[in-house]
């Protein structure tokens, strides 16, 4: 029975670990559609903050530094998004791909020089007095600082999105730019912080996966998780409480899909490989059911979007 | 379009270099990023021994090419620019390459690693997995739970080969080990491998190693978990000072030399070269403060038998994860067989497909 628990709790924890970049673009999409936006370039900023933060880590020894330039970097490159889609009335989607494509190339091109150097971690909570707590211990010890933050992140968005003043403008600017300007506000500042906030948590993972977690930089590292949190955002409503277990969900497939091959469980890798992806999926069409009137939580502002793709 | 204005930007870069030189051109292709600290990075480490050692040499090269209609685009333009000796160092290049080997008979093409040769296409690589195998050893002697774990990209025969001959060292000198592979289904995914590393140390592993792009990963999680590791690729020592073991890297530089010389000198042969231990083309990396003299001296006196050709890693039996003897004792793999494995071996923990 204790083993039981203790695997599980090693589950969980791995879960957790992997959700948390997932986890802090999700949250930073949230809030940027939750204005009337889309931002499909995220995981370009990723990249560009992932790659920032460790040059940054690696010239200044200071990986706090790092995670910092990360975040600027992530809103430096978002810029480039709200420059197009809020200045030049640019289709939103053209201009994410747009911002995606320029991320990964910048971040490839002039992280070629930091490739293979060593940098110092952010350290974690083990010689504190979370390690010393019995069984749990031994699983929160490990827990690093980006894992504290994006959780931390999570009641701090909601209560902004939620209970203060600015943050019922952020919304209804999300549901009809029309109302917002009838009420005498210009929708351009929020959607224009929208953005710059999309670009700073995206900026936070791409730190989180290079400075904290794997502590090196190699291209293309984000493989595909930025684009996995956009499709995220729909699985937790654009809701910050419902992010964390949508980013789970993605976090305890990816960890389960490597325990179960150390296992040794007979399943072939590959179909395990797209855990990943079927598991999420799957609960997003059984959890909408019976949702699609309402669409789901979707801020109305942003059928338009579409409609102007077409 | 990001793989054509890579592509073009080469090229365009490529013309403007190559004019000035007289002396023979030499040209490398790589599949990614020549600092990846892993196998694309010791085949540089080659084209600059090649630079350092040969005064009459002068060598242009082009990172993150893709194994597609890209790489023959490459290898046009820097034969057209004058290149005579071409490197296309990445396994997936090797039909593009023979295409266009037979467009230019007057040039030279050396592919590492690749099973098809033509007039004037040679391969060269190195049984890397004869250091895998004293990388085992070495694991076999150290580890205390008798279990090694293995980061794995692909399914592909180099692969398994290093999984196999890794495993068949760890039991040489102790029987109760077994190796769990975890699949991650990508060259280089760091995420995925820090987390396949740590899944590894919580079902007890206390030896990792792996056959990714570059080691860093799995190296740094195991540090941090206060386990063991065992390089691949480039000595990865410096990311693990307390339980760094030893590792398997490449030497292509005197290899290169060689191939380059007889294009030079006519002495050219369509074959497929292979260096190994004795030939220095791979090496056992220096040991880490982790394994006893005494361990160490096993591992290098295994090694000596290698190098004397008294022992041989594929030597029968070879027995597969269900038990079938797939060499019988007495028996020994061929070149042409281990370059084409398609089997895990009996204490390897994993599927295959």
């Amino acid at each position: 029975m204790e083993s039981f628990v203790t695997e599980l709790l090693t589950l969980l924890f791995a879960a957790l670990r992997s959700a948390t970049p997932v986890l802090a673009v999700v949250l930073g999409e949230a809030m940027t559609q939750r204005s009337g936006v889309i931002n499909l370039g995220v995981e370009g900023q990723m990249l560009l903050g992932a790659m920032t933060g460790f040059a940054v880590a690696s010239i200044s020894g200071d990986p706090w530094l790092g995670v910092l330039a990360a975040c600027g970097a992530g809103i430096a490159l978002s810029m480039v998004h709200a420059i197009l889609v809020l200045g030049c009335r640019a289709n939103q989607i053209a201009s994410g791909v747009a911002v995606l494509i320029l991320g990964g190339g910048l971040s490839a091109y002039y992280g070629i020089p930091f490739v293979g150097n060593k940098i110092d971690t952010l350290g974690n909570l083990n010689h504190t007095f979370v390690s010393d707590i019995p069984l749990l211990g031994q699983f929160l010890g490990p827990i690093t600082p980006t894992v504290l933050i994006t959780l931390l992140a999570i009641p701090a968005i909601s209560i902004f999105l939620f209970r203060t003043r600015t943050g019922l403008r952020w919304r209804s600017t999300g549901e009809s730019q029309e109302i917002t300007r009838n009420l005498g506000h210009s929708p351009v500042p929020y959607q224009l912080a929208a953005i710059a906030f999309g670009g700073l948590m995206s900026g936070f993972a791409g730190a989180a996966l290079a400075v904290d977690y794997t502590a090196n930089w190699v291209e293309g590292m984000t493989a595909g998780r930025g684009l996995v949190a956009v499709g995220l955002v729909i699985v937790a409503r654009w809701n910050p409480w419902y992010a964390l277990p949508a980013a789970l969900l993605f976090g305890a497939s990816e960890a389960l899909n490597l325990k179960l091959q150390s296992w040794g469980v007979p399943i072939s890798p590959y179909l395990l490989a797209t855990l990943p992806y079927l598991i999420p999926l799957s609960v997003l069409m059984l959890s909408y059911r019976g949702l699609r009137a309402s669409g789901g939580g979707m801020p109305a502002g942003l059928r338009v979007v579409f409609q102007s793709a077409r | 379009m990001k793989k054509a204005i890579r592509t073009l930007l080469a090229t365009s870069i490529l013309a403007v270099s190559v004019q000035a030189a007289a002396d023979t051109k030499v040209g490398f292709i790589y599949v990614g990023p020549k600092s990846d600290y892993g196998y694309n990075y010791a085949q540089d480490q080659g084209r600059l021994y090649l630079e350092e050692h040969m005064d009459d040499v002068e060598t242009v090269h082009f990172e993150n090419i893709p194994e597609n209609a890209d790489v023959q685009r490459v290898m046009e333009r820097m034969v057209r620019s004058g290149v005579e000796v071409v490197f296309p160092t990445s396994y997936g290049y090797l039909d593009h390459a023979l295409k266009v080997a037979e467009k230019y008979p007057e040039v030279h093409f050396a592919h590492s690693g690749g099973l098809k040769t033509s007039d004037n296409l040679m391969t060269y690589f190195a049984e890397i997995d004869q250091a895998m195998y004293l990388s085992g050893v070495a694991a076999g002697l150290t580890t205390k739970t008798n279990k090694l774990g293995f980061i794995a990209a692909h399914p592909i025969p180099q692969v398994l080969r290093n999984i196999n001959a890794f495993t068949r060292g760890a039991q040489s000198v102790n029987p109760e080990v077994t190796t769990s592979v975890i699949w991650t289904s990508n060259w280089s995914d760091p995420t995925k491998e820090a987390e396949a590393a740590e899944a590894l140390i919580s079902d007890g592993a206390d030896v990792l190693t792996g056959h990714v792009d570059s080691p860093i990963n799995y190296v740094q999680v195991a540090e941090r978990r206060g386990v063991y590791s065992v390089g691949y690729h480039a000595d990865a020592s410096q990311f693990a000072p307390e339980g760094w073991l030893v590792g398997a890297v490449w030497n292509w530089g005197p290899m290169m030399v060689d191939i380059v010389k007889s294009a030079e000198d006519g002495t050219w042969k369509s074959e497929h070269l292979r260096g190994d231990l004795l030939t220095g083309a791979a090496k056992l990396s220096d040991f880490g403060s982790a394994v006893s003299d005494e361990d160490q001296q096993t591992v290098l006196d295994r090694q000596e038998a290698i190098m004397n050709e008294e022992f041989q890693v594929w030597a029968g039996p070879v027995i597969a994860q269900d038990g079938t003897v797939l060499v019988e004792e007495g028996d020994v793999m061929t070149l042409e067989e281990t370059e084409k494995m398609d089997f895990l071996v009996n204490g390897v923990k994993g599927r295959l497909k």
